[in-house]
């Protein structure tokens, strides 16, 4: 299919010395040339601590009732207003970023990685096995991202461990692709023939010896997807669809009681906006940026 | 900012609801206009006797007339009148009730209404065809048979008196069709329409609209007032206020919620007319009484005792369509608990610090540890169940429990329900007349419905009491013993708070009155569109 | 060329059909039934017999495989049967759907076109440079923006500060034009500008590659002004990879805009999939999902057949 033909990574088999010093000048030399890829990276570390220290720098319980504090305008004790439970939208805001983020990391990792071990087997196995493994990749790809997404939350039930296998299955395949490409040119590398010389066995070649070899592309997929599985985790909470209430999460501060408030609350819906496109925005300029710097002719994807 | 804003919406809703009163009856009706409504739910079949949803009723009703009506100016919706009945007569044993029909009634497609078709229609429903369903063929175990003595006739015999008889004749599900029809092919009437109603059929367009047109032949001469009717599927809830708010549509005649209503009333201000009442609907919570704590009867009351039901009506009815503190029996209709009495009920009274202090001494009663964590199972709906959810949820906190919401989707929900899987979980239930023998049956033991499975004698003893008490005032001491048993005595339920219906229109539509319930008064005879 | 093009087009089956079997299966895995459901409204339980005739009557009784093959025997004929909760034939309740559900993805890949090409060259062309950052930024933010979001704000805008408000009824656009436009516009201006985020990128690369090939080179060293060269070389090759992309985006928009209908009150292909679900409308739901599927797979088949045209190195592939 014409979905992805991806030009094999130069720099595939190129890797760093591990040394501390070598970071630092890698990191330093990415943020001067690429400086959107930079803001990109500054904002995921800032949510990323946001997360972490949650309840550290929340100023309130984002889950707690307080009736007499309700639908109450931006101010000092609420910088970002309440919601009709008279909960701190900052709060919730800060301890969203939690499920955004463990949903957005694992759905993509889980699905980058399965994707890559897919991927690459039928790069190497090739033959029926490759051909047969094209046809199911095919099968799932023809459904849109979030009909699938949504008819597995429907089986599974919506808890956040399901909402992240809801969301992994339908990146499975769209990895598995991308990778598969990349490996075809690794198979036909001289390590990989004489690892099978040796003697070695088709499961160690394929872990060992192949996978390594494809991180570039691999990285490059996971974090393009940790931008789209928050978007479509948003908008399967914003579909009631996801994850659940009290449970503070974007997507769902913004279904409900945000759209009914628009005109008068109108902070419910603006916040929870911005920070679903900040985040999105910022994995996907990083992810960019990283591609760019890993390899210049990945850029036609 | 925000507060004068709310001031200002309340005075212009109770100027609005001043509106509604005498001054719209004075008015002289008006012939003509297209009365445009948003439907939020699409029908499935076209047969009323076999499908439960308002998304039928509302685009449909007024291609129909039923024997008996609630009349349709009656706040309460329990007043049974005539529609196809002209008059009727009960025996002294309340055994036997004759209805003389109207004359001169025709269908839509011309043929003569008489009182073979109100057999045939009944026969449907008490006991419809091989291959044909019936879902209320339960409500009607009381009657022996349906006959037709002659053209303009019609009597039913029962086997035993039964209060509420006359009003379950007047449900708004029970569509006179036409016996020939019937005879030639039982199913015709789920996907074709003819009726005796005010309005004929014109389209139905799937996804998009239903159109009705004036029946001249209509029976009550001079009616209907509209020239016709367009009812519009509409599922986003946004999208059908702002249908109302640019005054593309000019009502919704299920409910909006409150902040719907108050966005309305500030951009429109007289233009639109609130009507509110307390519905017939209520979210309940069951708990399992075969599993453990909640086969404990302290743990049950401890969780009704730990609601502040005062604070989160005033506070929820801002958000969601939830207002009254009620019991059994919506408030403001006959059989109704005065509040004075509701406050002698377990978590009903006022002094909440005292609640949660016997709530918790019944918990550490019961064994039940500090902190005690359970799941509590909700519907995946947003208006009122997920309010509704977060408020227990908090609540329960008060007390020291833990509690973790799983939400299911609305459609797997009901059969988890009767597969028990639960501890706690969200009921609900919405009725069509506002009427014991109708509300309560679903906490009789053998009840299908009785989804907590409790087994208690004395609930079943009050019920069918209360059914057969002749006297209302007798009816009413025993519906309040059923009340004290079920939600405090024994705690089997958890009611939380009644629903309140919130229908905010363009102020030109005239003639339709709210009712406690959204399956009623949709005929649409007597609306009218003002200039 | 030939057996390359077959051989891609015999393919096309095998998927499909595990399209449906995938469905068929999945489907019947969530728990909850249409009868269960249909007859479980709120005032309480439906007797059990009531149900299980009801169940008889669908073929819900029947094993998975022998409704399967009922089904699929349907499906060979193009006869999809009827719906499950209405009971109404398929092709009835999809039509307009479909239509409204198509229309907007054609629309909003004109507008993503029209966002796409020149903002993409513009880009490429000023590589590195404040226009490209803008540009760039512009794009990703369309990506990043969830859909429901803007169309929240975009429909709040119309009614607040423009007091108007568009049509709420589907009106085919052979009917009258200026009424469908009126409301399918903003929809498609909301899923065009984010979908013009990836075409952007692509003719962004796709320019930066071609102006490296020798012969724009060669022409630029011939003294041909650039405008010409633009149109005539570079354009015409860069084009391949943006037509797929756009091409594969628009297969998708068709069934694939579940929250763009929603927030805009659009009765399209997405919404009546999410209600099918909830209703457990197991034949709609499958037609939904081959409808949707094989417009995927049908439009990838002619990308295949277009690249194979074009660039016939594809065919050893």
């Amino acid at each position: 299919m014409a979905v992805a033909r991806l030009p094999v990574p130069e720099s595939a088999e190129v890797r760093a010395p591990r040394t501390t010093r070598r970071w630092v000048a890698v990191t330093l030399e990415f943020c001067r040339t690429r400086p959107l890829g930079t803001i990109g990276a500054a904002v995921i570390v800032v949510m990323l601590s946001a997360a972490l220290f949650a309840p550290v720098i929340a100023p309130y319980d984002p889950e707690a009732v307080h009736f007499s504090a309700m639908l109450m305008g931006p101010s000092p004790a609420h910088w970002l207003g309440t919601d009709p439970f008279g909960r701190d939208v900052l709060s919730r805001l800060i301890f969203g970023s939690r499920t955004a983020l463990t949903v957005g990391f694992a759905a993509s990792l889980l699905g980058g990685s399965i994707g890559a071990v897919i991927g690459v087997a039928t790069a190497y196995f090739r033959g029926r096995i490759d051909l047969y493994a094209q046809r199911v990749m095919d099968i799932f790809l023809s459904f849109p991202l979030i009909i699938l997404a949504l008819s597995l939350v429907a089986i599974l039930g919506n808890s956040i461990p399901n909402l992240i296998m809801a969301i992994t299955v339908p990146m499975v395949p769209r990895a598995a692709l991308v990778i598969r490409s990349s490996a075809l040119a690794v198979r036909e590398m001289a390590f990989v023939d004489a690892a099978r010389a040796a003697g070695f066995g088709h499961t160690r070649i394929v872990l060992r010896h192949m996978l390594p070899n494809v991180m570039a592309p691999f990285l490059i997929i996971v974090t393009a997807f940790v931008g789209q599985a928050i978007l479509l985790e948003s908008s399967l909470s914003f579909l009631g669809l996801g994850v659940q209430e009290p449970t503070p999460a974007w997507g769902l501060m913004l279904s409900g009681a945000a759209v009914e408030f628009a005109e008068t609350a109108p902070w419910m819906a603006i916040f929870p906006g911005v920070a679903i496109s900040l985040a999105v925005f910022a994995f996907n300029l990083f992810g960019d940026s990283l591609r760019d710097a890993l390899d210049p002719r990945l850029r036609t994807q | 900012m925000h507060r004068r804003s709310v001031l200002i919406i309340v005075a212009i809703v109770i100027f609005g609801l001043a509106l509604v009163g005498p001054s719209a009856a004075q008015d002289k009706p008006r012939s003509g206009g297209e009365l445009v409504f948003v439907v939020p739910s699409e029908p499935p079949s076209y047969d009323a006797h076999q499908e439960e949803t308002f998304g039928l009723i509302h685009p449909t009703a007024p291609h129909y007339s039923t024997l008996l009506r609630v009349d349709p100016t009656d706040k309460t919706g329990t007043k049974p009148v005539g529609d196809l009945a002209e008059s009727w007569a009960i025996s002294k044993d309340g055994l036997t009730y004759t209805f003389k029909l109207r004359q001169g009634v025709k269908f839509h497609d011309g043929a003569e209404m008489t009182s073979k078709d109100v057999k045939a229609s009944y026969d449907k429903i008490l006991k419809p065809p091989a291959g044909v369903k019936s879902l209320r063929a339960s409500a009607y175990a009381s009657v022996q048979s349906v006959e037709a003595p002659d053209a303009h006739t019609v009597q039913f015999k029962l086997k035993w008196p039964e209060a509420s008889f006359l009003l379950n004749l007047a449900s708004p599900w029970n569509w006179i069709y036409r016996a020939d029809i019937l005879a030639k092919d039982p199913h015709w009437y789920e996907k074709n329409i003819n009726g005796t109603g005010p309005f004929k059929f014109v389209e139905h367009v799937k996804g998009s609209h239903w159109v009705g047109t004036k029946f001249a032949d209509y029976w009550d001469k001079g009616k209907p007032y509209l020239d016709g009717y367009r009812a519009i599927f509409m599922k986003s809830a946004a999208a059908q206020v702002a249908a109302v708010r640019g005054e593309r549509a000019h009502i919704q005649f299920r409910s909006f919620s409150p902040p719907e209503r108050d966005s309305l009333v500030q951009a429109l201000g007289p233009k639109i007319t609130v009507q509110e009442s307390p519905w017939d609907c209520l979210n309940f919570v069951s708990m399992h009484h075969e599993k453990k704590p909640f086969d404990d009867k302290r743990v049950r009351r401890a969780l009704s005792l730990a609601l502040d039901r005062y604070e989160g009506s005033n506070a929820l009815s801002k958000i969601t369509l939830v207002k009254d503190v009620a019991g059994i029996v919506v408030p403001g209709t006959p059989y109704a608990t005065p509040p004075s009495e509701l406050e002698k009920l377990a978590g009903y009274g006022r002094d909440i610090n005292k609640n949660r202090a016997e709530a918790k001494r019944l918990l550490k009663e019961a064994g039940v540890p500090d902190g005690f964590s359970f799941v509590f199972k909700n519907r995946g709906i947003e208006h009122p169940y997920a309010k509704l959810g977060i408020w227990l949820i908090d609540q329960w906190k008060q007390i020291g429990l833990n509690v973790r919401q799983e939400v299911i989707e609305a459609s797997a929900y009901h059969p988890m329900l009767k597969r028990g899987d639960f501890d706690v979980a969200m009921d609900f239930q919405c009725g069509f007349i506002v009427e014991p023998d109708l509300d309560l049956p679903r906490f009789v033991s053998t009840s299908d419905a009785n989804y907590g499975r409790h087994k208690d004698t004395v609930i079943d003893d009050l019920f069918s009491r209360q059914s057969r008490a002749a006297d209302p005032e007798e009816r009413k001491k025993i519906l309040r013993q059923l009340e004290k048993r079920l939600l405090d005595d024994e705690a089997h339920v958890i009611y939380t708070l009644q629903w309140h219906r919130i229908i905010p229109h363009l102020s030109k539509v005239r003639g339709w009155t709210i009712t406690p319930s959204h399956y009623l008064n949709n005929q649409l005879d007597t609306v009218w569109l003002a200039e | 060329m030939g057996r390359y093009l077959l051989k891609r087009f015999i393919l096309m089956f095998p998927t499909l059909l595990g399209v449906a079997v995938v469905t068929f299966v999945l489907i019947r895995v969530v728990p909850g039934d249409v009868v269960e459901l249909r007859y479980a409204g709120d005032r309480g339980a439906v007797a059990q017999d009531i149900i299980d005739a009801e169940r008889t009557k669908l073929g819900l009784d029947q094993p998975v495989w022998k409704q399967f093959a009922r089904w699929i025997g349907g499906v060979v004929r193009l006869d999809f049967g009827e719906s499950m909760w209405t009971g109404s034939p398929i092709w009835q309740e999809i039509k307009l759907r479909f239509a409204l559900s198509f229309q907007v993805a054609v629309m909003a890949t004109i507008v993503a076109v029209l966002l796409a090409i020149p903002l993409g060259v513009m880009a490429a062309l000023k590589q590195d440079t404040w226009v490209d950052y803008v540009i760039r930024v512009v794009s990703i933010a369309g990506l990043a923006t969830p859909s429901f979001w803007l169309g929240i704000i975009f429909i709040l805008m119309l009614l607040v500060v423009f007091r108007w408000l568009p049509p709420m009824v589907y009106t085919p656009f052979w009917v009258d034009p200026w009424e469908n436009i009126k409301q399918l516009i903003w929809p498609a201006l909301a899923v065009g500008y984010r979908y013009s985020a990836v075409a952007t990128r692509m003719t962004r690369s796709a320019m930066l590659e071609v102006l490296r090939e020798d012969y724009i080179r060669t022409a630029r060293a011939k003294g041909l002004l650039g405008k010409v060269i633009l149109s005539r070389h570079a354009l015409k090759n860069a084009l391949l990879p943006v037509v797929t992309v756009i091409a594969i985006e628009f297969a998708f928009l068709i069934g694939g805009l579940v929250v763009t209908e929603q927030v805009f009150n659009l009765n399209g292909i997405g919404l009546l999939f999410v209600q099918a679900v909830a209703h457990r409308d197991y034949t709609l739901i499958q037609a939904l999902v081959m409808l949707v599927a094989g417009c995927f797979i049908v439009v990838n088949f002619l990308m295949d057949l277009t690249y194979a045209w074009i660039d016939p190195r594809i065919r050893y592939r």
